[in-house]
């Protein structure tokens, strides 16, 4: 197994105080714990603090991880032979086992003799991951593949970490910031008790073309000029494939034209709206042609699109 | 060995009693009470019995992160239903933020 240094993780030398550990665990905790930071990577900083804060800040457990030696993060290891009488209850398998295991496991030899040797049931632990899929793949539902590296109790109770690969489905429906669970398939139970749940965070990826609110969908829609005022039907990419949309005349930048039922769908029933938001583009290069119609419309017509200055100066004085 | 299973996945759509919300959350009922009288946590409608409560995925989130609050952060009743309320305000701020973000034209280049 791979040693992992938990002092080093705190932030804190060997020979740390109760008190230091504590003040080191709660400073990193509130800078990286999921629930309140936005910092990228704050949760896997997390769990390394928290498990490291796990063992250090119990005497017993203090103690046992001390015994184990100083060696180099990352650096493979094994238990001193005596360790594991001293320390360990029941019989583990060292290779395939992560560090936090073999105090894992120590707590629950310690609450197993608590109980006079009826074996407590304990529920298995609960799993949430991050999941970030595409517009599309929200749209139609999708398939993902999960490989977890989950603690396990084989048939003689010995600890193993046993791969996970399987397959889940995301029905369509899904979108950001939507929890789904899949229950029973988180961490096995020990002794009877449930296994634990598996919950996966939706988060959708950025889209070159459409942005998500809930099951909504917002499209920039660039108009010419000209087909800003004089009107036009134009043919506009939705996730469910290209549909007409006519742009009434007179439509003006910013305006959101609706339409219905092309969005995401719902969970349940029903499908949210796609709009497409108005944007007047020119051009950044004018040929001849252009420049002369311009100029002919410039000198003849008479739309001031700043008349209302003048009224609401007029207000002012 | 490798086990490969296709699940279909359970949206967080169906209703929850008390006594599933604590084992799903890993809350002792007695906290979820207290977390329920103080407003922290609400059931989908008001006015049943307590043995009647319903409770939908928003519960469910709001119980869950109470219960890593509490452990992760030594809480005490009050620092957690202060906690919770905040967060719920950002995550509410974040989806207006969100919403306002996808109605915001993209500068033309």
């Amino acid at each position: 197994m791979k040693y992992k240094d938990y002092y080093a993780s705190l932030g804190l030398e060997r020979g740390a105080s109760e008190e230091d550990i504590k003040k080191a665990y709660r400073r990193f905790a509130r800078k990286y714990h999921p629930d309140v930071s936005k910092e990228a990577g704050a949760e896997e900083k997390f769990k390394e603090i928290a498990e490291a804060y796990q063992t250090l800040k119990d005497p017993q457990k203090r103690a046992a991880y001390d015994q184990l030696g100083a060696h180099a993060p990352g650096q493979e290891f094994q238990p001193p032979p005596d360790w594991r009488q001293q320390y360990s209850e029941s019989p583990f398998a060292a290779e395939d086992l992560d560090l936090s295991d073999l105090f894992a496991h120590l707590h629950a030899g310690a609450s197993a003799r608590g109980a006079r040797g009826a074996r407590r049931s304990m529920p298995g632990q609960d799993y949430e991951i991050a999941v970030a899929i595409t517009i599309e793949q929200a749209f139609q539902g999708t398939q993902i593949d999960l490989d977890l590296n989950m603690p396990e109790y084989d048939a003689e109770g010995r600890l193993h970490r046993t791969p996970q690969v399987f397959k889940a489905r995301i029905p369509k429906g899904a979108t950001d910031g939507q929890r789904l669970r899949l229950p029973g398939k988180g961490g096995k139970g020990l002794n009877g008790g449930r296994n634990g749940d598996l919950y996966l965070n939706i988060s959708l990826r950025p889209h070159p073309l459409y942005r998500a609110s809930g099951h909504d969908l917002y499209l920039d829609l660039p108009l010419a000029p000209w087909e800003a005022v004089l009107g036009t039907a134009v043919e506009v990419p939705t996730p469910g494939g290209v549909v007409r949309l006519k742009v009434p005349p007179g439509t003006q930048a910013g305006r959101h034209l609706r339409l219905p039922n092309r969005g995401l769908p719902k969970p349940k029933e029903g499908q949210g709206d796609l709009y497409a938001i108005v944007q007047i583009v020119v051009p950044s290069v004018v040929g001849e042609t252009d420049r002369a119609l311009y100029q002919k419309l410039s000198n003849d017509s008479a739309f001031d699109p700043r008349a209302h200055f003048a009224t609401e100066a007029g207000h002012a004085t | 060995m490798q086990l490969e299973v296709t699940e279909v996945l359970w949206f967080e759509q169906h209703e929850l009693s008390l006594p599933e919300l604590a084992e799903l959350s890993g809350l002792s009922p007695a906290l979820l009470e207290e977390l329920l009288d103080c407003g922290a946590i609400a059931p989908l409608k008001l006015q049943r019995a307590r043995t009647e409560l319903r409770f939908g995925s928003a519960a469910l989130r709001t119980a869950r992160a109470a219960g890593r609050l509490r452990s992760d952060f030594e809480l005490d009743l009050q620092g957690l239903v202060l906690a919770l309320g905040l967060l719920e305000r950002v995550a509410d701020l974040e989806a207006q933020l969100r919403e306002l973000r996808a109605r915001q034209p993209q500068p033309i280049l």
